[in-house]
Formats: structure tokens, C-alpha cells, sequence
């Protein structure tokens, strides 16, 4: 008997201070497991455009990019919403690349136009490419430091294009390159508080952090006093029920 | 709240194991090295570049001229540099992430021509990306799905190297990309995501269906949980003892017993419930479930001078009745002495402890014994017939089958199972079989219990006590009496019983017997003076099961007024008696017995046989108070019907 009350004191005890926890454990986990994680991710809220590159309309070739460009490093040809574009790098600095500055740029294969920096209208109008929505777009801003949780130091400087649709959805992209950045909603800033919440690391989602360390090793301690629990519960009261004569004498009345 | 309490308990069943390998992997997840799960010990990060002569490179233009006589498209065209070289990475086919399906080819940037992947270009990839001391031992193309690398959705080229760790690099076949490196670190590591993610199918996913179905489970569990908590709370179990300290922490409690009659003042402690602050003094109430409120069995009544109500429990709604509740009828285990003055011990009148040594034990039918105790350094004890004793079972090894068992009875046991187990310490109570007014040695009829199937224990408390040698001590507790002939009656009285619920209906015949003879002997009135007759049902299997046939032969034979109806089911043809059960040959006899009004029943078997027996004696109209009955069940289940 005294291991089961032993148990019982323990699990009611150190549940006391666990308890919260334990609700916080599941119900991130519950929310993390539930929700799809490529949804989560927002690869819903974006179309994956599959378009082109139109042959035809390169008239500004390699050569004439280098005469205008002639430190173009990293050259990339694609499709900016409708037209064919160059993306390529230039440096700025000393050659050291670690305090080296990077600029991208955007320039029109058809006439080498040169698209970037991005626009106010322009990003507006990429945005609203490579949004899959019906929402209208709310709020733009351009970032160009001290950028939100979700949007990395790299990528800026970045237009964030905000939808009025389920979830708040927000589009980033890039205002040198123009490219989709990245793109959030609320279930996703969700899923990083949730996520931030199931390591108990409230700073840099790290699982390696010491509050997790003791909280996790005394709920081992708890649930295995829980488990002790369980099995007298469930399979000692089995036994009690050929319990022999233990007489309970009760007047009919 | 009950209902919470029996989620919770099943709940615990479902998902404890999972919950346990969810702590213990995400326990591992808090100790690992970041680094190492990974798979990156041997990792180069930073990939040696040339410098690129932008003049020199193949214009792209008619690179893509030369693919589109072709019918082929092309999405973009990156330069990149692989091996310290320019090449184009012409994207056929684009996927939202590297990883998802994509479709690449690869151009030498200087010559435009296009390269494959070949398994040296990929080897030498891969050993740019490696600082190990290992050789290559194969590289070998792969499609997915990969164990190492599960989420990868491209064909890809696995380079192993023959290094400690077993590392394996992954090349995307089409791009070149370095995917990653995976070694015995990362697979380990792995190992417990798979657990921690349930991910059983190695689909590099949280959202299966398993975890799911789990993840809800555990969430109730984890609320459940919450709930009874926090009504522990409100019910002031979280009592901390050391913010008390200065304070007197002690409340005097008069103790009654369910007569009303003084038995002992205590001081209880306030900080701990009332189950274990009476077990302080030695006062053991009945408890199987160790406290939480879900077995009933530790009931008491409580009471204070200013007539006060006492807060009510989930545990006591659930396990008591409202007139219970009324009158100030609490479960123990769910309060704790504060502002309590006096408290009812229903089911101890005398809860004192002795220590008894076995003087004789016999079997006096296949499975049951009839032990004989005397009393250790005591004077002997008085107790009214029916009473029973508590006796406590250390823990320790018990045998399904009787260790001594004589060669005639063998054959009975054949069919059970022989089976070595331990068990707990626990107690287990039987009723005494004679009467204090006989003998000085206490005796009891104990049936052992074997299994009803191989899941649960045979009953352990009468294993022990069947298997104890001569001479050999026990202690126990008691006699407890709760089941006892009406004081001063002169009705008829109808017993009926089968098994070993024989042991407290032959005490209660033998006291009336001594009662009887010592009238007899002091007045020398014979036999017909005293009017009491005794009707004595009793149920058995076999002829082997009759208790004590010869010596209730002999007394119906002695007395008229004394009846015995000894009643067998499985009878064999050398039977005269009656066939059948008990409570038949009750309801053939019971106009014979006499006026309704004036019996008076006592009950001891079964309780199927007891609950069947009830209903039909209130069906021909017997008062509730004219039927006593003693259950085998332990707990009030007979009342809970009514």
C-alpha cells in the first residue's frame, strides 16, 4: 500500500507544479501534429508559377549586360511576373567578403531596363503574382532594417505586402531581386509560438536550454509515479474484486 | 467530476507509454549535440570559389535558343559555381523547395556544353564537402524515399565513406546541390525523432495519422489532469506543512464509534488528510484505492459542535449518498481534521491490534481450512458472534497452489494452474467462526481464492494465511463488529449462506447455542423454555463442500428448533438431501417458517446469491430491517442498488 500512496503524494505533488506544462506540451503538440506542415509552412497561400523563359524577347544579351554591368557576378536569368529578367550581383567594398556589400539587381531581357530597387506599384504587383488568394492587399511597408521574427536579416531590404483574407497572410519580396522572399499567415506566427512553447525556449527555439532539462526530467519522475498509479487503478482493482470475505455489515434501511 | 476522474484513469492506460517515450526522446533531444544530430562532424561548410571572368561566359541566350529548337523549356538559369567551376543550372521544373520534386540540367558555363552528374563528379563533390580521414567505399544513384535523408523528394547520389562514423554525403543528381551528410550520430538521432514524431512509416512527418489520434488523447489526458487538479486545490489538499509551523497544526477529535459511544480523544495533525492522520493512531480505515477518493471505502462521519455543514467533495458526491452527505457523511482520504470535532468510526468499534499464532489448520473441504489462533501475550477477547478480524498480509512470494497439500484433495486442485507470484503487503478480513462464549481461540474459515483467469492474482490474503506453519505469528486488527444477532429478540431466525460465508452463521448458531445452554443450566428449564428457532439455509457444491455437516446433523438432531437445510447443486446420486440453490429451497420452506413479522434473516455468501435473496425476501414482504447481511464484496454494493 505505501507505494501506491507514496505515488499518489508524488504525481498529485510534483503535477502541482508541472501541470501547466503538461496542458502546454500537448496542446502545441496537439496544434503542431494537426495542422499540415507544408499549410503551415504557407505553400498554399503562393502559386508556384511554372512560366518561361521567352527565347525571343532576350534582345539585351550577356554582352550588353557586361558593357552596363561590368562587375555582374552571380548572373541569373528567370521570369519577373510576366518578363524575362536578369538577377545578378555587384560588390561593393573592399574585396573582403565578409564586410562586403552585395546588391541585386533586376534588368528586363527585352531592353535591359533595369526594374530594381522595387517600387511601391511593382511590389505590389509581384505580391499579388505570387499570391494564390482572393484577399486584397491592405498594408504595404518597405523593410529595410530591423526586420520582424519572421522575415531573415539576409533578405532585406524586403517589401511586406499584407492581405486582407483568412489568416492575415503576408507576402515578402525581395526589393533588389524581386523574388518571393517568403510568405506567413497566422497559423504559421502561431506554430512558432507554439513551437517556442513546446521547448520552453521563449528566445531562439533552442530544445537545449535548462528550464526544458528540469521540467522534462521531473515529469519523467511524475508520469512514472502516474504509471504506478495506473497500475494499481486499473490492474490491482481487478484483484480487490475477489477480495475474500472483508465483511461490511449494512442495516436495510 | 467522477467522469473526469475515469477519463483520466483510462486515458493513462492509452497513452502513458507514449507520453513516457514522448518525455524520455524529448529529454534526449535536450541533452543531444545540435551539431552532431546533424550528421556534420566531418562537414565542410564552405566550398573553395574561383573567380569568374564574366566575359568569358557562354551567353545563356543561345543556350536557351539551342534547348528551345528542342522543345525544351526552361524556367531559369542560374549560374553556379560546382568544383571551384561556372556551370548553368537550367530549371525545368520548379518545386516551391529544393528538396520537393524539381527538374534540372547542368551547363558548363565556359563551353555551354551539358554534364551530367556522373558518379565521379559526384564522388568529387562529395569529398569537397568531407574532412574524414574515410575512403570512399561506393557511390551509388538513388531514388527516394531514403532512410537518411526522408524528406528529399530528387534523385540523388550517395557517397559512403569508411570512416568511425559511418558517414554517407548526399549529391542531388540533377543540380549537384550538396543535400547533406548523415552519419551513425544523425541516424541515432533519428531514431528518437521517429519516436518523438510517431513517424513509424519514415515519412519525415508529424502530421500522421497515429500521432494525431494520440496527440488528442494526451491532450484530454493533460486537461483531465489540469481539472482534478485543480479541485485537489479547492479541496485543500495542497496543504503545506512548514507554512504552518508556530501554528498549532493539531485538532482535538473525539473518536465514537457508530454507537455514539466515546472510544478515544486524538490530537490529528490538520496538514494531512484524515485517512492517514488517523493511521497516526493506529486506526486503519478500510482503503483499496490508497486515498483518492475513488474506492469509498474509508467513510466516516463527521461532526462539530456549531452544527456547520462540511464542504462536499467530487469524491464524496460520487460515493455517497445525499442523506449520507446530510448527515455529515465524508470520505476520509478528501478531508483533513480542520474544524472537525468529533468523528464516527463507522466500521471500527475496537480497532486494536494482536498478534496471533496459528495453533491448527486443517482443510474441512477441498478448498477450504479452518484455522485456530490463539492470542500472543493477551487475555483473551470477548466479541459478539459474526464479528471479523483484519488481518495485515506482509508483502512477499505466494503459490496458487497450497504448499501442503494432503494427497486426497490433490485431485481437486488439478485443474489450477501452479503459479509463483509476489505481492504487496495488504489486508484482508474473515469473519471468526465461534463465538467468544465457547472457546478462547479464534477461528476462522477461510476459502482460498485461486484466479478466476490467468490475468489477475489468486487471492493473496488467504493463500498466505492458509499456507502460514503452527506456531507461525500474524497480526490483525479487530474484531470489527458489524453483523451480529438483533439484541434481546426472541424472533425465529433465518440463516442463509453458502461457501465459506458459513464462518460468521456458525458463530452466530453457536452463540445462541451457549446463550440457550447456560439459560438451561442455571434455570434446569428444558429445551422447549427457550422459544427462538433457527432456521439454517446452506448452499454447497458437492457433498466434499458441506461445512461442518456432522456437527449441524448432530444439532438438529439435539434441538427441535433448530433446523438445517443443507442444499447441494452438483449433487451426486448418493444424495438424499436437496438439489438445486439455496434461495429456492428458502422461498419452498418459507411458509413454513411463520409469520412474516416475526423472522428475522441473516445473510452470508456471493453477492449475486445475496442480491437475488434480498429482492425475493422484499417480495414476499420482509422489512429491510429484519434482513442483516454480511457481503464477501467489501464494499457497499447491495446498498448502492437500493
Amino acid at each position: 500500500m505505501s507505494l501506491l500512496k507514496t505515488s499518489r503524494k508524488f504525481h498529485k505533488w510534483l503535477m502541482l507544479f508541472l501541470g501547466i506544462q503538461f496542458v502546454i506540451w500537448t496542446v502545441s503538440g496537439a496544434y503542431m501534429v494537426i495542422f499540415d506542415i507544408d499549410y503551415i509552412h504557407g505553400d498554399s497561400l503562393v502559386v508556384n508559377h511554372q512560366s518561361k523563359i521567352d527565347v525571343d524577347n532576350i534582345n539585351f544579351t550577356l554582352g550588353d549586360l557586361l558593357e552596363v554591368y561590368p562587375n555582374a557576378e552571380n548572373l541569373e536569368m528567370g521570369v519577373f511576373i510576366d518578363q524575362g529578367v536578369y538577377r545578378f550581383t555587384i560588390k561593393s567594398g573592399d574585396g573582403d567578403d565578409s564586410t562586403d556589400k552585395k546588391t541585386q539587381y533586376l534588368v528586363a531581357t527585352s531592353n535591359g531596363q533595369q526594374l530594381s530597387p522595387l517600387n511601391e506599384d511593382l511590389a505590389k504587383r509581384a505580391a499579388q503574382h505570387y499570391y494564390s488568394g482572393e484577399g486584397n492587399i491592405v498594408d504595404v511597408e518597405l523593410i529595410t532594417e530591423n526586420p520582424p521574427f519572421e522575415l531573415s536579416r539576409r533578405r532585406l531590404p524586403a517589401w511586406r505586402v499584407n492581405f486582407n483574407d483568412f489568416g492575415s497572410p503576408s507576402i515578402y519580396v525581395s526589393a533588389q531581386s524581386g523574388k518571393l522572399v517568403t510568405k506567413r499567415h497566422e497559423f504559421w506566427r502561431f506554430f512558432d509560438l507554439m513551437f517556442s512553447l513546446h521547448v520552453m525556449d521563449y528566445e531562439d527555439e533552442d530544445p537545449s536550454n535548462l528550464l526544458l532539462f528540469w521540467f522534462v526530467l521531473f515529469s519523467l519522475i511524475a508520469s512514472l509515479f502516474g504509471f504506478v498509479l495506473t497500475y494499481f487503478r486499473i490492474f490491482k482493482a481487478k484483484n480487490s474484486v475477489e477480495q475474500e470475505t472483508a465483511p461490511t455489515v449494512k442495516d436495510m434501511n | 467530476m467522477a467522469l473526469i476522474k475515469i477519463i483520466h484513469k483510462w486515458l493513462s492506460l492509452l497513452v502513458g507509454l507514449q507520453l513516457l517515450i514522448w518525455l524520455g526522446s524529448g529529454f534526449f533531444f535536450n541533452l543531444m549535440d545540435g551539431e552532431k544530430a546533424h550528421g556534420g562532424q566531418y562537414r565542410i561548410w564552405q566550398q573553395q570559389k574561383s573567380v569568374i571572368e564574366p566575359s568569358q561566359l557562354f551567353d545563356p541566350k543561345l543556350i536557351l535558343t539551342q534547348l528551345s529548337k528542342q522543345n525544351i523549356e526552361v524556367i531559369s538559369l542560374k549560374q553556379i559555381q560546382l568544383l571551384a567551376k561556372p556551370y548553368y543550372l537550367l530549371t525545368h521544373e520548379k518545386s516551391l523547395y529544393a528538396h520537393f520534386k524539381n527538374n534540372y540540367s547542368l551547363v558548363d558555363a565556359y563551353s555551354g556544353e551539358i554534364v551530367i552528374i556522373d558518379e565521379a563528379m559526384a564522388s568529387m563533390l562529395a569529398n569537397n564537402s568531407y574532412s574524414g580521414a574515410g575512403e570512399i567505399l561506393s557511390a551509388v544513384k538513388l531514388s527516394p524515399p531514403y532512410d537518411d535523408i526522408a524528406r528529399e523528394k530528387n534523385n540523388v547520389w550517395q557517397i559512403n565513406y569508411s570512416d568511425d562514423n559511418y558517414t554517407s554525403v548526399y549529391v542531388d543528381a540533377g543540380s549537384g546541390r550538396l543535400i547533406a551528410h548523415s552519419n551513425d550520430d544523425k541516424r541515432f538521432a533519428d531514431f528518437f525523432f521517429m519516436l518523438h514524431f510517431m513517424d513509424y512509416g519514415n515519412e519525415a512527418s508529424f502530421n500522421n495519422i497515429q500521432i494525431i489520434i494520440f496527440a488528442i488523447f494526451t491532450l484530454f489526458f493533460a486537461l483531465t489532469g489540469l481539472i482534478w487538479t485543480i479541485e485537489l486545490g479547492f479541496n485543500g489538499q495542497y496543504k503545506l506543512s512548514f507554512f504552518f509551523k508556530g501554528k498549532s497544526t493539531l485538532q482535538d477529535i473525539i473518536l465514537l464509534d457508530k454507537n455514539q459511544q466515546r472510544i478515544n480523544d486524538v490530537n490529528l495533525t490538520r496538514n494531512i488528510n484524515l485517512l492517514d492522520a488517523l493511521l497516526v493512531h493506529d486506526i486503519a480505515l478500510s482503503s483499496s484505492c490508497g486515498g483518492g477518493g475513488t474506492c469509498g471505502q474509508c467513510k466516516i462521519k463527521m461532526s462539530n459542535n456549531n452544527g456547520s455543514q462540511f464542504k462536499v467533495t467530487s469524491a464524496d458526491y460520487a460515493q455517497l449518498n445525499d442523506a449520507e452527505l446530510e448527515q455529515g457523511y465524508r470520505l476520509a482520504c478528501q478531508h483533513t481534521s480542520e474544524g472537525v470535532e468529533q468523528i464516527t468510526l463507522l466500521d471500527v468499534t475496537q480497532g486494536k491490534k494482536h498478534q496471533l499464532m496459528l495453533q491448527q489448520s486443517k482443510f474441512i473441504s477441498p478448498f477450504i481450512k479452518e484455522l485456530r489462533f490463539s492470542l500472543v501475550d493477551e487475555s483473551p477477547l470477548s466479541y459478539k458472534a459474526g464479528a471479523f478480524m483484519r488481518f495485515i498480509i506482509p508483502a512477499g512470494k505466494g503459490c496458487s497452489i497450497p504448499l501442503k497439500l494432503p494427497d486426497d484433495l490433490q485431485p481437486h486442485w488439478h485443474h489450477i494452474e501452479h503459479l509463483e507470484y509476489e505481492h504487496l503487503a495488504c489486508t484482508r478480513s474473515y469473519s471468526l467462526a465461534e463465538t467468544s462464549l465457547n472457546t478462547e481461540e479464534l477461528i476462522f474459515t477461510i476459502k482460498i481464492q485461486s484466479a478466476p483467469h490467468n490475468v489477475t492474482l489468486p487471492g493473496v490474503g488467504s493463500s498466505y494465511l492458509c499456507n502460514l506453519e503452527q506456531g507461525e505469528l500474524v497480526d490483525a486488527i479487530g474484531p470489527f463488529e458489524e453483523f451480529y444477532a438483533v439484541n434481546n429478540s426472541d424472533k425465529t431466525m433465518v440463516l442463509l449462506g453458502a461457501g465459506s460465508g458459513m464462518a460468521p452463521l456458525k458463530s452466530l448458531i453457536a452463540e445462541q447455542m451457549a446463550v440457550k445452554n447456560s439459560a438451561e443450566n442455571s434455570t434446569g428449564k428444558s429445551d422447549e423454555t427457550v422459544p427462538r428457532a433457527i432456521h439454517f439455509f446452506y448452499g454447497a457444491r458437492t457433498q466434499n463442500d458441506l461445512l461442518y455437516a456432522e456437527y449441524f446433523d448432530d444439532l438438529a438432531e439435539q434441538h427441535d428448533l433448530f433446523n438445517y437445510y443443507p442444499v447441494l447443486s452438483q449433487a451426486n446420486e448418493d444424495w438424499t438431501g436437496e438439489k438445486g440453490y439455496i434461495q429456492q429451497t428458502l422461498f419452498q420452506q418459507f411458509d413454513g417458517l411463520g409469520d412474516v413479522g416475526n423472522l428475522e434473516f441473516y445473510l452470508c455468501g456471493p453477492q449475486a446469491l445475496m442480491a437475488e435473496t434480498i429482492t425475493l425476501l422484499k417480495a414476499k414482504g420482509v422489512t429491510d430491517s429484519a434482513i442483516k447481511f454480511d457481503s464477501f464484496g467489501g464494499n457497499n454494493v447491495l446498498l448502492k442498488k437500493q
